[in-house]
């Protein structure tokens, strides 16, 4: 009870409301923008959350977060281009909606099926993050060595399209985790003598080259298109939501929970939560036909999935250090550099900064009706920022922001190459995400598999004795031998469908 | 730039194949069966497995006609190929120069002549870079103190 009452005084100074509010603007914009995604607003604001107290840190991660999720959906709706990729599975319904004249109906479920969405994450975080850091303190290394090699397996498995690309990311994010202190035995790996690279490729500018330079260089390439005009003026959002709450209310809750278990798994973040939740509300709606047509019902499930994911993805983070999304794995390193290892004995040891997290997700749910309102409201600004005049800045702000964590030129070549490494990744159709599970969780995985080995004596036995690791072995197994039938099965059969550059 | 999955299979496998090369001079500690090696070991074993795999499966995709390497459709354009350029090149002219020459030089040159190539107007690009190097320095340098390179304004900072 404490713990709350601190949290409260903790998240209620005047600083730290104000650092949501700013970070809640700062996500509205991001996510509005095509082409500049809620993980890059993340990456950009880490350089300057660093220097922050922790919980105003998270705060602004939290914050800027939920809102770029959600603004997403402005640009979808009105010019048919997705804000951020959690917007892209029900873009078109959108659009369609705005061209037959539902325009203000389909922001006003947008927006408030985000907010509630959102909340309904928030809800299963508080119940479950709490109840499974109490399983989880019991856990040895056997455990650990399988929970993230379910993750890692799950990264690979669900969130990309081609599982042998996937693991290929993912061995990559591995091996460049690898480089510097070995965790088991302090031996210097792959540094050739580096100093710098002694303690390691620095997280936080390889995770800016990876989601930001790589989208710089992508935007780079294609400015200069038609920039295209909004005609459609926006009314009264909140008109006739009521029917649609009182029709398809079963569609937010399955669309929520769904979104918050996506998020909740390795790897798997707000994009993919909409894509699955889309078609499933295809799947058992009593009038399939429609979707498509600019039909209200699968965006109701999906919008609401986008936001839950938000919160379920913390879930794994906070109790296990193992990131349910990318935002997270960016949250995590953030976390190790505030010396807040995450993991159950922060549940223990600084309740009050889980509370704090708590809190700053309901303030940032709450906080994003008014603001999506206002966002929606002044969308024609937003949308007209020049985005010859925004790419350079955000190269800029990049550059500095990965000089200043470690206050050398260093991080910004890890930077650079880690950018160019992404793009290339993308263009040849390599996820880059478990590759970011890969980097972070690399060296905790290395070291429970080590203390593992050692300790059964190379017996593959020992990883088996204890009832949740071996269930979790189990688990991991097959996973593993689901993904080597399917990928057999698919090189066997190449896939005609190229994956979009 | 999309390459043949048969060639990117064939760089990850040279690359995996240098890299176990590499643990070859890691230490083993007496006593113990497991050291540094055995780990980067693993993964590339796994990286050659997937490797073999794409080479596998390029192959067949070059049977069937598929290009060995294909370039986007904005590597044709030279404006495009040379904003890509120039976001690279601007990298490295900070890592190379702003030791020497500062911050606030490098910033505001690199600002100016993207914006410029981007397309913004010299009476719009000119201001903007000037306040935004001031805004990204103040805000670094003075608020959060990172030790931005001063160069070529040391004496005047």
């Amino acid at each position: 009870m404490d713990a709350i009452v601190l949290a409260f005084g903790l998240v209620f100074q005047f600083k730290v409301l104000w650092v949501i509010a700013a970070s809640a603007a700062f996500g509205m914009f991001v996510g509005a923008m095509p082409g500049l995604t809620a993980t890059m607003a993340t990456a950009l604001l880490v350089p300057v959350t660093f220097f922050m107290e922790p919980v105003p840190a998270l705060g602004a991660i939290v914050t800027a977060t939920a809102m770029a999720i959600f603004a997403g959906d402005i640009p979808a709706a009105m010019l048919r281009m997705p804000g951020t990729p959690a917007s892209a599975a029900y873009t078109d319904e959108s659009y369609l909606m705005s061209k037959k004249g539902l325009l203000d109906l389909n922001l006003g479920v947008n927006l408030v099926f985000s907010v509630l969405g959102g909340l309904f994450g928030v809800v299963i975080l508080v119940v479950a993050a709490p109840a499974l850091a109490e399983l989880a303190i019991n856990f040895s290394s056997f455990e650990y060595f399988w929970l993230a090699a379910l993750g890692l397996s799950c990264a690979v498995f669900i969130a990309t399209e081609d599982p042998l690309k996937g693991f290929v990311s993912l061995l990559l994010g591995l091996i460049v985790g690898t480089i510097g202190i070995d965790p088991a035995a302090g031996f210097p790996r792959f540094t050739f003598g580096n100093v710098d690279l002694m303690s390691g490729i620095s997280f936080i500018p390889a995770m800016i080259g990876m989601f930001a330079v790589s989208e710089i260089l992508r935007n780079a390439t294609a400015m200069g298109g038609v920039t295209e005009k909004i005609q459609q003026q926006v009314g009264n959002i909140f008109r006739g939501l009521g029917p649609v709450f009182r029709r398809y209310w079963k569609n937010f809750i399955r669309g929520s929970l769904l979104g918050t278990l996506i998020g909740a798994l390795p790897g798997a973040g707000a994009d993919i939560a909409a894509w699955i939740s889309y078609a499933v509300s295809k799947r058992f709606s009593k009038e399939p036909e429609k979707f498509g047509t600019g039909h209200i019902e699968g965006i109701v499930d999906s919008t609401s999935a986008n936001n839950s994911a938000l919160a379920g993805a913390w879930i794994p983070a906070l109790v296990f250090g193992i990131p349910g999304d990318s935002i997270t794995a960016i949250v995590i390193g953030v976390l190790y550099m505030k010396g807040m290892n995450p993991g159950p004995t922060v549940f223990l040891q600084n309740p009050q900064f889980i509370y704090a997290v708590f809190i700053i997700f309901v303030l940032a749910n709450l906080l994003m009706l008014p603001l999506g309102w206002l966002a929606i409201k002044s969308a024609k600004q937003i949308l007209r920022v020049p985005r010859n005049v925004l790419v350079p800045l955000i190269l800029m702000f990049c550059i500095v922001g990965s000089y200043a964590m470690t206050n050398s030129i260093y991080a910004v070549v890890v930077m650079l190459a880690m950018g160019v490494l992404g793009w290339l990744m993308e263009e040849n159709g390599i996820p880059i995400a478990p590759a970011i599970l890969g980097l972070v969780l690399g060296e905790m995985f290395e070291q429970n598999f080590m203390t593992s080995m050692i300790k059964s004596d190379g017996s593959l036995i020992g990883f088996f004795n204890r009832p949740i690791a071996a269930t979790l072995g189990v688990l991991t197994l097959a996973t593993w031998g689901w993904m080597i039938f399917k990928g057999v099965r698919s090189s066997l059969a190449p896939p005609v469908r190229e994956s979009i550059p | 730039m999309r390459a043949n999955d048969a060639l990117t299979g064939l760089v990850l496998i040279v690359l995996a194949g240098i890299m176990i090369a590499l643990t070859a001079s890691f230490p083993a500690f007496p006593g113990q069966k497991y050291g540094p090696a055995l780990f980067p070991r693993i993964l590339g074993a796994g990286l050659i497995v997937c490797g073999a795999v794409l080479v596998w499966r390029g192959v067949a995709a070059r049977r069937a006609g598929a290009p060995l390497v294909t370039f986007a459709e904005w590597t044709s354009r030279p404006g495009s190929a040379m904003a890509f350029a120039l976001i690279l090149g601007s990298i490295l002219l900070y890592i190379f120069a702003s030791e020497t020459v500062g911050f606030i030089p490098i910033a505001v040159v690199i600002l100016a002549v993207l914006f410029l190539w981007f397309g913004v107007r010299w009476l719009v690009a000119i201001p903007t870079a000037i306040v935004a190097t001031w805004a990204i320095h103040w805000f670094f340098a003075s608020a959060m103190r990172v030790p931005l390179p001063r160069g070529w304004l040391n004496n005047v900072l």
